[in-house]
């Protein structure tokens, strides 16, 4: 009897795996090719120590690896990518070893065949992002060192311990932690290699057509498992509206959305398109510029404080925007604030159009004051600065805004022009955001390493400091919170919302993951990425 | 006629000098950094300020200038400040995109321009010329992205004949023709409604003539009175008309490749000038500007072949 009804379940268990399997096969669709339309003229770099926008670090992510990795689709995960495993430090905190992969191969180039990383690949990143020639992360491996433990183990010293929070996020797949093989880029030259890169992603480097494209070609060595996309064309389409009609031709099957509630809604009507919206995404903050007259008096920021309405904010910007109430962003990084912390501590600022009036009467402007603001034309700058707009003339400050061109509002912006300066960013840790929005060495023209502390503000270096080289997490928050409840205090800047990013895609593609976050900013492809039927 | 095409070849020379040198300062006056914008707003200004260096942008202007015209010279065009590849083979892969989209806009547009112009004459306010005349006023109207917005709405979306995304291989006769179709439609209902009204008034100011009414009280058959004595002047203006607008064409040219995601210069110099790459601006406008010394020339010339009483001595 048991007998039988064993043979019964295993020929059940073998007719039901022989159909899922066969099902998995049919809704697959036959051609693996996902094209991909991003805002962007052109690439710039895709050396991954270089590159810095969007569309470029997109490929990057495709085609190179860190030691450990942000997991796919969720940021608040680290996961082993090129090691073995994520290693605890010793030494008190000043000793990372990490074990590496074996058969981890390097992409064939240029006729050459690929060959095996190995620690001497992985320190000769390490060092090539370290150097400032070659590197424009080399700021963040300055007290570091770097030795290969025979070909499989590379040992990373610190001059001062680090927290696993700070650490991390140098090794992972993200700007100075992508590891770029030895031979090819020595083989290359840098230059080369910005427009050929050659990594040990799931896909390779097939073709870059200027203004055009760049065709990746499905990495059948990769060390996860050969991807299912065959290829993977990125397309630079800085029109919105030719993205748009080439993901409703079947043309495109993925395009980078526009960040407004317009858009997503009325993409999303389109049968077979689906909408993602997701995090991190970029701060946005207004920075108040304390050496203008008007804003140096505490009053007249609280003023504009109390007159900004933050739900109004999301309101307007819908699904593209969520809250934010600190510089550091809580929803995604350790160290952010809460609203109910903020209102537990009375520095909420929540929307109160008289009392904003009143404090601008006690600070001697009953009747308001103006300021001209230079902006970007992207809309993302522009349609936050024109919100404040409105929302400040409710309490008779005049906002003018100059639209220029989004590069000359950067550098127009570092030359201190802005009586206010609305910063949209991401940065990899509250660290990071604070030093180079609030620490001293970071004001604008003037500061001794000039960055972007756009408010002048000088009083929370020791806090930033204090942090930066505490060990224990619990006391590494507590001060980043602590300087950024200074920040609330002294309203050094006004945290407004995150913007989302937005990408639209046919329904037929199935990233592989779940994606919450990812802080590559774009909808990762991955190996498990793929197309069906 | 040959010491005429010298001396006008030799006038080009100083006019593309100046413009070459306003297009160098040009770009160089305008804000924004290339290294800015090619290392993004998270690098330092230690790594901005070794990227200017390494692009030679500290270098004073004038040896900027001197290396700009000797490399002219030479047929170096330089290298993008932002990829660093070769600017020359940059626009060797893109130029016969933009050369396809512009003739074939020009000369459909010509074409059907001046074949409706002669129409819309002809049958003076008849149901033919109201069309006409509304079809040219929309021409005129409408901006090169919008209308190439809404052939692809029509065409590409709710029809599905054409493609919305690149240019096509080129050694493919079919696929780029496939790919030109739209494009160029768009470029070629923008010429045509400025050829078409300037042939119409053109016809209609000639119809008017002495010689024509005479020709007519000659008994001269109706079809050769227009063939012998209309069109062939009328068409004179008309052709100095074709030169002026293929030029405003060109710039048409930079949105349509844009709005159709084909490879082309003009898409190449809307994305250098994002991004402040001036070695590849000044080199595209080093081209644009030839192009339009070129056409000028031409327009010239061709007049001595459509009017005997133009002669070149």
């Amino acid at each position: 009897m048991y007998r039988k009804l064993l043979v019964v379940s295993l020929a059940l268990t073998l007719i039901i795996g022989v159909f899922a399997s066969g099902l998995w096969a049919q809704e697959l669709a036959q051609n693996q090719v996902l094209r991909i339309a991003l805002d962007a003229q052109d690439l710039s770099t895709l050396d991954p120590h270089r590159s810095a926008t969007t569309p470029d670090r997109a490929i990057v992510d495709m085609v190179f690896n860190g030691l450990i990795r942000y997991k796919p689709g969720d940021i608040s995960v680290f996961e082993p990518d090129l090691a073995v495993e994520i290693p605890e430090p010793t030494d008190g905190g000043r000793v990372w070893t990490f074990e590496l992969k074996h058969g981890v191969m390097v992409h064939p180039w240029d006729g050459n065949a690929g060959y095996e990383l190995t620690a001497e690949d992985v320190v000769y990143s390490f060092t090539k992002a370290a150097n400032p020639d070659r590197s424009s992360y080399a700021g963040e491996y300055v007290g570091m060192s770097f030795e290969a433990v025979g070909d499989y183990a590379v040992k990373i010293t610190l001059e001062e311990p680090l927290s696993a929070m700070l650490f991390l996020p140098k090794v992972a797949d993200y700007a100075g932690g992508f590891i770029i093989p030895k031979v090819p880029i020595e083989a290359m030259g840098d230059d080369a290699f910005k427009t050929h890169p050659v990594g040990t992603g799931p896909f390779m480097y097939n073709e870059y057509v200027p203004m055009d494209r760049v065709v990746l070609k499905g990495n059948a060595d990769y060390f996860r498992g050969a991807p299912i996309l065959k290829t993977v064309e990125v397309r630079y389409m800085p029109e919105v509206a030719s993205r748009e009609l080439g993901l409703r031709s079947g043309e495109l099957e993925v395009v980078e959305g526009r960040r407004e509630q317009d858009w997503v809604e009325t993409i999303g009507t389109n049968p077979g398109i689906v909408v993602d919206s997701f995090g991190p995404g970029e701060t946005v903050t207004m920075h108040f510029n304390l050496k203008r007259e008007e804003l140096s008096k505490k009053g007249v920021r609280k003023a504009i404080a109390y007159a900004l309405d933050r739900n109004g904010f999301l309101a307007f910007f819908g699904d593209t925007a969520e809250a934010l109430y600190s510089p550091v962003p809580g929803n995604y990084l350790a160290g952010g604030l809460t609203y109910p912390e903020l209102w537990a501590a009375g520095l909420a600022y929540d929307v109160d159009l008289e009392e904003a009036k009143d404090l601008l009467a006690d600070a001697g402007y009953p009747n308001g004051f103006s300021m001209e603001a230079v902006t970007s034309e992207r809309a993302s700058y522009r349609r936050v600065y024109e919100q404040i707009q409105a929302h400040l003339r409710q309490v008779g400050i005049d906002l003018e805004l100059r639209v220029v061109d989004h590069s000359t509002m950067h550098s127009m912006i570092r030359d201190d022009v802005n009586p206010i300066t609305i910063y949209i960013a991401w940065r990899p840790n509250a660290d990071v955001f604070l030093t180079r929005f609030y620490h001293s060495d970071s004001i604008v023209v003037t500061g001794a390493k000039p960055d972007t502390n756009f408010s002048h503000y000088t009083g929370i270096d020791d806090l930033i400091e204090t942090a930066r080289v505490q060990v224990d997490a619990d006391m590494q928050i507590a001060c980043w919170k602590e300087a950024q409840r200074e920040l609330a205090e002294y309203l050094v800047s006004y945290p407004l919302i995150m913007l989302k990013f937005i990408f639209a895609r046919s329904e037929k593609v199935d990233w592989g993951y779940d994606l919450k976050s990812t802080v590559a900013l774009y909808t990762q492809i991955t190996e498990k990425t793929r197309i069906l039927k | 006629m040959g010491s005429y095409l010298v001396r006008r070849i030799l006038l080009a020379i100083p006019i593309l000098f100046a413009v070459l040198t306003l297009v160098f300062l040009l770009v160089r006056v305008a804000p924004g950094d290339p290294a800015v914008a090619a290392l993004g707003d998270y690098a330092s200004k230690e790594a901005v300020e070794a990227l200017r260096e390494k692009m030679g942008l500290n270098a004073p202007l004038y040896v900027q200038y001197f290396q700009f015209l000797g490399g002219l010279f030479r047929g170096d065009l330089g290298r993008s400040l932002i990829n660093s590849r070769p600017v020359a083979s940059q626009i060797a892969s893109a130029f016969p995109y933009t050369l396809e989209l512009t003739a074939s806009g020009i000369i459909l547009g010509s074409l059907f321009g001046i074949l409706l112009g002669i129409l819309t004459a002809l049958r003076r306010n008849r149901l033919v010329d109201y069309i006409g005349r509304v079809f040219s006023l929309v021409g005129l109207s409408v901006p090169a992205f919008y209308l190439g917005i809404l052939l692809l709405l029509i065409f590409s979306i709710k029809f599905n004949l054409f493609p919305v995304v690149g240019g096509g291989d080129l050694s493919n006769f079919g696929e780029t023709l496939y790919y030109l179709f739209l494009p160029a439609l768009t470029l070629a209902l923008i010429m045509m409604s400025y050829i078409t009204r300037m042939t119409r008034s053109s016809i209609l100011n000639i119809l008017n003539e002495d010689y024509v009414r005479t020709a007519r009280a000659k008994g001269l058959r109706e079809r050769l009175v227009i063939y012998k004595h209309v069109l062939r002047n009328a068409l004179l203006p008309v052709l100095s008309v074709v030169g002026m607008f293929s030029i405003v064409l060109i710039g048409s040219s930079v949105m349509t490749e844009v709005v159709f995601s084909r490879p082309g210069l003009g898409k190449m110099m809307v994305g250098a000038m994002k991004q402040r790459d001036y070695i590849t601006l000044q080199s595209i406008m080093v081209i644009f500007s030839s192009l339009v010394v070129f056409i000028n020339l031409i327009t010239d010339l061709a007049y001595g072949f459509t009017d005997p009483r133009i002669r070149y001595d």
